[in-house]
Formats: structure tokens, C-alpha cells, sequence
């Protein structure tokens, strides 16, 4: 992460080391969602097994991947949608 | 990871995402515990688990957490092929 100066005031102390706590805890918050999802979408609620099954275990796997993906095409098409409607969200 | 943050920073960084992992295991025993006894637990019939009941939390415990562990696998992998396409695209 860098901090491009332009005469603005340099980022405090505290200001640095909660701008990294926060990237990690936004990746954290998207793992977190992403087990809870994908363990709704894949595994056998009837618990008959201990052990991930061969077939639960490829959904993990391609539920991931998709999740990926849909996180990276909903951002992209997010910004495009709220730049086209003039920037604000209603906020 | 390169954080661009002083050594002092850094520790009280560690220190913060040390109480950070604690919340987050909280936070994962939880939803095992909700989880599970959601999954298993049908039967008010009597005050104590049966033992179907029993195995059945049993094999729970064990599937999550071989989810959470490929999950996890799977996550560090897509995570960081986005940084890098992130990173690619900010040449």
C-alpha cells in the first residue's frame, strides 16, 4: 500500500496501522462469508459422515472459485452502475 | 507483506490481529455450535442427546473443520491470484 503525498497531511501513525488492519479484516469477513455460503451450497446437512465426500469436496472447490469470480464481476459491474447513475448512492 | 509500517507499528499491528484471531475463533466456535445443533439436534423428546444425536454432532464437528481447512486452501490461492491481476492492472 503506498501513500501518494500531494501536500496532503501524511497519514498518522495510527491512521497506517488501521488502514492495514482493515484490509485484513475485510479478507477475513470474505473468507468467513465464503465458508458459511459454501458449506450451505455443498455439504450434506444430514451428517452422515465424518469425512468431506469426494463429490462435497469438488463443490468446496468450484464454489470458491465462483464466489471469486462473482465478487470480482459484482464489483466491476457495481462501479460501472453507480458511475452511470451519477456517482452517488443516494446517500 | 510489504505494509510500508515502522517496526513499532508492525508489533502494535501483530498485537491487534493477535486479538483479532481470538474473536474470529470465537466467532467460528459459535457458528459450529449453531451449525451443528441445527443440523442434528430435531428430537425434545427427552433432555439429553441420544446417541444418534451424538454421532451425528460428532461427524459435524469433524466435516466443518475439514471445510474450513480446504476452504482455506482454496481461498489463499484465489485471494492472491486477484491481488495479482489487481497489481497487473495498476501498471
Amino acid at each position: 500500500m503506498s501513500f501518494l503525498g500531494f501536500g496532503k497531511p501524511q497519514p498518522t501513525s495510527a491512521e497506517r496501522i488501521s488502514a492495514v488492519e482493515n484490509e485484513l479484516k475485510v479478507v477475513a469477513e470474505m473468507h468467513s462469508r465464503m465458508v458459511k455460503i459454501c458449506t450451505l451450497k455443498c455439504i450434506d446437512k444430514t451428517y452422515r459422515e465424518g469425512e468431506l465426500a469426494k463429490g462435497e469436496s469438488v463443490c468446496l472447490d468450484r464454489c470458491a472459485a465462483k464466489f471469486f469470480e462473482s465478487h470480482q464481476k459484482i464489483s466491476e459491474q457495481l462501479q460501472k452502475e453507480t458511475a452511470a447513475r451519477g456517482g452517488g448512492m443516494g446517500f | 507483506m510489504d505494509t510500508g509500517l515502522t517496526a513499532a507499528e508492525s508489533r502494535e499491528l501483530d498485537q491487534r490481529l493477535q486479538k483479532r484471531q481470538v474473536k474470529e475463533f470465537m466467532n467460528l466456535f459459535g457458528n459450529l455450535v449453531d451449525n451443528c445443533f441445527t443440523a442434528c439436534v430435531d428430537d425434545f423428546t427427552s433432555k439429553a442427546l441420544s446417541g444418534r444425536e451424538n454421532g451425528c454432532i460428532s461427524r459435524c464437528v469433524m466435516k466443518s473443520m475439514s471445510t474450513q481447512t480446504r476452504l482455506g486452501e482454496r481461498f489463499g490461492e484465489l485471494n492472491a491470484a486477484m491481488s495479482n491481476e489487481l497489481s497487473n492492472k495498476n501498471i
